[in-house]
């Protein structure tokens, strides 16, 4: 009988993916993001995080310096899931990833600009292309609604120090 | 009545048996795939607990049960070859389920060598098309030192 059912569920689902949007979430219609007035005055109910959860940026290390301008970042997560945006399920959110930006405030839906990159499909990784200079990268994790948890997960802000690749490299790409 | 019921009853069997062969996989992008991050192949492991880190690239991770275009859930294998890939993952102490959408899972294998090999499979267990899972990896749990 398990087993009828879930092919139930599977071609219910079928029609769903078909017309599931691939790539970044977009924000719950049914809770607007508020304006920049609005933010400094609604405050929005933070789900739990358990203490122990925590995320922390893989790769790059810290003060590595990475000698090509499209850095891969990996996204660590231990006792915690991974759910994609508009998912309600406790002990899971979606990542975030800040650049060149200190944490905005804890209590908003994270914005959603080049500074602050949105992982609303789930994803665990992403490429960065970023101009030679030096960088700061911070991950913070958002909840169905792209509001930080309650204690914040985030990681530690760690700098890279991004240089131009290599003549050589540059003359293999092409 | 009853044999209504029997009827009922045997198509059910027959379909357990059959097991999801003919719902249609979840696609994949040709681009998506699935890696283990650490440990390395051929890694010796003192004491033989430690940490899976599970990768994937172009693609998302979604709890078991969530069902969006382009996710699904890691399982590791240890000590087994890959099973049937168009059915459920099997669900024992060879197949290990990540159905909250970890990334990350804490093992304890015992002294020998393991294979462990990651794959992907959507909100139902059932992986994609493509199906994504990893290079099968080989660790290594020295023998216990005794005193």
């Amino acid at each position: 009988m398990r087993a009828l059912q879930r092919l139930m569920i599977v071609s219910c689902a079928v029609g769903v993916a078909a017309s599931a949007a691939p790539a970044r979430a977009q924000a719950p219609s049914d809770k607007p993001v508020p304006t920049q007035q609005a933010a400094t005055q609604q405050a929005f109910k933070r789900t739990p995080a358990p203490a122990d959860a925590y995320v922390y940026i893989g790769w790059p290390n810290d003060n590595e310096t990475v000698h090509t301008t499209h850095i891969k970042v990996w996204f660590g997560t231990r006792n915690f899931g991974v759910a994609p945006a508009g998912t309600t399920k406790p002990n899971t959110g979606h990542h975030h990833l800040l650049i060149d930006t200190p944490l905005p405030p804890m209590d908003q839906p994270i914005p959603n600009d080049k500074n602050h990159q949105h992982f609303g499909l789930g994803q665990t990784e992403t490429f960065v292309d970023l101009p030679p200079g030096t960088h700061t990268l911070q991950i913070l994790m958002g909840d169905v609604d792209h509001v930080p948890h309650d204690p914040p997960l985030m990681s530690k802000k760690i700098t890279i120090h991004v240089r131009a690749a290599p003549a050589s490299a540059v003359a293999e790409a092409h | 009545m009853r044999r209504n019921s029997l009827f009922v009853l045997t198509a059910a069997v027959l379909t357990m048996i059959g097991g999801a062969a003919n719902a249609d996989p979840k696609p994949m992008p040709d681009n998506a795939k699935v890696y283990i991050i650490w440990p390395a192949d051929g890694q010796v492991i003192p004491g033989g607990k430690f940490w899976v880190r599970m990768g994937l690239s172009n693609a998302g991770v979604a709890p078991a049960g969530i069902e969006k275009k382009f996710t699904g859930h890691h399982h590791i294998l240890v000590d087994t070859d890959l099973p049937p890939l168009d059915q459920e993952v099997p669900n024992d102490k060879n197949h290990l389920h990540y159905g909250l959408g970890q990334t990350e899972a804490r093992l304890e294998l015992p002294p020998g060598r393991h294979t462990l090999q990651l794959l992907f499979a959507d909100e139902v267990h059932i992986p994609h098309n493509p199906p994504l899972y990893s290079k099968k990896i080989t660790i290594i749990v020295p023998p216990e030192r005794t005193p």
